[in-house]
């Protein structure tokens, strides 16, 4: 009957895995939680489509004061129109933003049982079945500066909940000036920086809040706004922002681009670390875990380095996925206008578009220089993913198992054929398992030897197998653990032994008593 | 002590290949490296044999038969192939194996007076820039860490000693500082925002190993020190103007051919890898 159970589970896994993963060969876990911008303190959120010399930059607005002293300031590259400039819905980047963080994944329990060792060489394997999780999560939104004065308007009009101006300014002190009478508070420090853009010739895209537009929309926050230009700059500015910063800041930038990853230019670009097999005590705190981590290799980068935490080729499955495909539709809404719906089946567009995330955090004294990015070619995949493997105990007793399995290859001999026309057990038993001799380092099995002392033999060895197997997986997710984040590993081993939450897996007595959990 | 100079610039780069691997994240893959070293060597053996097929074809027509060994050249390629392998990323073993192929193949085919002059690592980059979709270079890709750039120079400085060219390198990097300087003074920038330009390990590299590659660059030193600021002259246009981020090596390739003209203008004694004895030593063939 287990065997029949067994058989069923198998084959649903094999349809559901065939039916809906393309890349089945390249099974990356399931989703157990993800670390989305919401772990950040006030991390700004801009997401860029670059084909060719067109731009389309979408900025995420999550100002939380009185949005009457709401003001945004950016250099662009050229003078916009109004045609130019959209509101979009704070979904589009929630969305990617869940569809490209770093993630927990687990893998069900290996099937390793080793009571089950013996038999299951000679029965189909099983596969475990979880359920997916999915965790959508909203985005929070950007920060925004202040400029000032003095000024040519070339554009001014409205979109949406905002009022929208386009300045070009001979010089900085104008500028301020102009901007601190129009009621744009700006802090100081950033004449200096607005000096600068102006003389690379750069123009200002000024927006406030049209707050009786507000009230009709009904909206209670502010929507990202999107600018499409046109220019060979492919670029993001930063320095703006840092003028009245306090610490680090951190900055998500969403890279829609045709040809592959995107990076820096002018800054290292590195990858998180990933695939790395971590304790399942994680699962209670992957954001704190996730934070530590990107912090200790901020800092080994002398902080001086760019993140790449997701970088994938949207026409390839998502794997484990976080968050439903990102659609055609939505994909339009962003600025990727050099991609349609696919005709055929494999394929989710026609044409190709790669998302890149990176993750910035910056400061004024590691980060002088704006962003410079290139698409380059490097069509590799990479996700910030972090494993932690099921471990399971064994089913039952070494007794209890060998005297299963000895009655399996009993039930086994005597369905083999008539009582009068079959082998004596001993032999069925040794033409049973001699196409699995030496199989995996366990012993062979001669006609010679009693069926049940060779089971319990092989039992025993299976056992200290699993617990060998068990013990050194569970010490190299420590290792790895403690070298991520920092912590003394001596202190993962315990916690590990301390965590009795959800998901947590087989620990053996030994290491328990090896590692008490209280210090 | 190495006898040739080109053994310190096989050390040096192979040094700065194995640091990156063993401690900079890159996406330097092994077999891309082989490749590179692989087609090279392939790439340099098959074209001197060709030629030298060529010219024993045409001594014989014209005069008694004297068969001379045909002496390998490996460590210029090798210097080639490790270039590439430092500067160029690719997503295709393939495209690396275009690089290395056209890189060699330039020096026998781009000659005058047989000399030939487009620096051959430069050209195999430049060519898959232009021809396939599949490579890239990162500027960005070294990190800024001062002692990095301290390294580079020490390492680059020691060679350029022994060969004899580091005017060139002290030419090109001081134009583009100057330049560099003038623009960060015209914008208002601090002078970290300077430095930070300045410090791409590409442009070390370049400076350091490429725009001095004795065998393609100018005979005469005024005419070095004229070509070198032209570069760098034309690499500013090409990066503040022209928004390319891999300016440095379009800049060289275009003006290459100007190295035909300034030797022309300022003929001085053209190079030869010589070992560092005592004079009384015979000199190696010349070798391309």
């Amino acid at each position: 009957m287990r065997r029949l159970r067994h058989a069923l589970a198998g084959l649903l896994c094999i349809l559901l895995t065939f039916g809906f993963a393309p890349n089945a060969w390249a099974f990356c876990g399931f989703y157990v939680a993800g670390a989305d911008a919401k772990l950040y303190n006030q991390a700004s959120q801009v997401a860029i489509a670059h084909n060719g010399n067109q731009t389309v930059m979408t900025m995420a607005n999550d100002y939380q004061g009185d949005v009457a002293n709401f003001a945004l300031v950016v250099p662009v590259p050229t003078v916009i129109r109004q045609e130019q400039v959209k509101v979009v819905e704070p979904d589009s980047l929630t969305r990617l933003d869940s569809y490209s963080s770093p993630r927990l994944v687990t893998y069900p329990a290996r099937d390793d049982d080793p009571c089950t060792a013996l038999s299951d060489l000679f029965v189909s394997r099983t596969y475990g079945l979880y359920d997916l999780a999915a965790g959508l999560q909203t985005a929070n939104g950007r920060r925004l500066g202040d400029s000032a004065l003095g000024v040519t308007i070339e554009a001014s009009f409205s979109v949406g909940e905002y009022d929208i101006l386009i300045l070009s300014a001979a010089e900085s002190d104008g500028l301020t000036t102009w901007l601190t009478q129009n009621q744009y508070r700006i802090p100081d420090g950033a004449s200096d920086v607005l000096n600068a853009y102006i003389r690379q010739g750069m123009k200002f895209f000024v927006a406030k809040v049209n707050l009786s537009e507000l009230d009709r929309t009904g909206f209670q926050s502010l929507r990202p706004l999107q600018i499409a230009y046109d220019s060979p700059r492919f670029m993001l500015p930063i320095r703006l922002g840092m003028v009245n910063a306090q610490g680090p800041q951190d900055l998500l930038v969403y890279l829609l681009t045709p040809q592959g990853r995107v990076e820096t230019t002018n800054y290292r670009t590195l990858e998180i670390p990933s695939n790395v097999n971590i304790p399942t005590f994680v699962r209670a705190e992957f954001g704190d875990f996730y934070q530590q981590v990107f912090a200790n290799a901020h800092r080994q980068a002398h902080e001086t380095a760019t993140f790449v935490e997701y970088a994938w080729d949207l026409n390839v499955i998502c794997d484990p996925c976080s968050a439903d495909a990102l659609t055609r539709p939505e994909l339009a809404t962003l600025g990727v206008s050099w991609v349609q719906e696919s005709d055929n089946a494999y394929q989710l567009f026609s044409g190709d578009v790669f998302l890149t995330r990176l993750h910035v955090r910056y400061s004024r004294d590691r980060f002088p220089e704006d962003l410079t990015f290139q698409a380059t070619a490097n069509r590799n995949l990479f996700q910030g993913r972090y494993v932690m493997q099921q471990l399971a105990a064994p089913s039952g007793s070494l007794a209890q198992c060998s005297q299963e399995t000895l009655q399996t290859l009993r039930e086994y001999w005597e369905q083999s054929a008539e009582p009068s026309s079959r082998q004596d057990f001993a032999t069925f038993v040794e033409d049973l398992l001699e196409p699995y001799s030496g199989y995996d380092d366990y012993p062979t099995y001669h006609a010679t030897e009693d069926p049940e002392a060779y089971v319990q033999r092989f039992m025993r060895i299976a056992f200290l197998k699993h617990h060998r197997n068990t013990m050194t997986k569970l010490e190299q997710g420590a290792q790895n653990y403690s070298q991520l984040t920092g912590m003394p590993i001596d202190q993962v081993r315990r916690q590990i032994s301390a965590y009795s939450g959800e998901g947590g897996g087989y620990v053996p007595d030994v290491w328990k008593r090896r590692y008490p959990p209280s210090a | 002590m190495l006898r040739d100079a080109r053994d310190y610039q096989i050390l040096f780069l192979a040094f700065f290949l194995i640091l990156g691997v063993s401690m900079r994240d890159w996406t330097l893959q092994p077999v891309v490296v082989g490749v590179a070293i692989a087609t090279c060597l392939v790439t340099q053996a098959g074209l001197s044999f060709i030629q030298h097929q060529w010219s024993l074809r045409q001594t014989i027509e014209s005069t008694a038969v004297t068969q001379e060994p045909l002496p390998f050249n490996w460590r210029s390629p090798l210097i080639t192939s490790l270039g590439l392998s430092l500067l160029l990323r690719v997503d295709h073993p393939s495209t690396m194996a275009l690089a290395a192929g056209v890189a060699i193949a330039s020096k026998f085919v781009f000659k005058v007076n047989d000399k030939h002059f487009f620096n051959p690592a430069n050209l195999g980059i430049v060519a898959v820039l232009l021809l396939t979709h599949d490579a890239w270079v990162s500027p960005g890709q070294w990190g800024e860490d001062l002692w990095y750039g301290l390294i580079f120079l020490g390492a680059g400085g020691l060679v350029l000693k022994r060969v004899g060219r580091w005017d060139t390198t002290a030419a090109f990097l001081g134009s583009y500082a100057l330049l560099e300087a003038v623009r960060n003074l015209y914008l208002g920038w601090t002078w970290d925002v300077w430095a930070h330009r300045l410090m791409s390990g590409s442009l070390l590299l370049f400076a350091l190993f490429m725009v001095t590659d004795p065998r393609s660059i100018p005979n005469a030193r005024p005419a070095r020190l004229i070509w070198a600021g032209a570069i760098a002259l034309l690499t500013f246009i090409l990066r503040n103007y022209f928004y390319i981020p891999t300016a440095v090596f379009w800049a060289l390739f275009a003006l290459s051919p100007l190295t035909l003209m300034l030797d022309y203008l300022w003929t001085a004694e053209r190079f030869t890898w010589k070992p560092f004895r005592s004079p009384s030593t015979p000199l190696l063939p010349d070798q391309t």
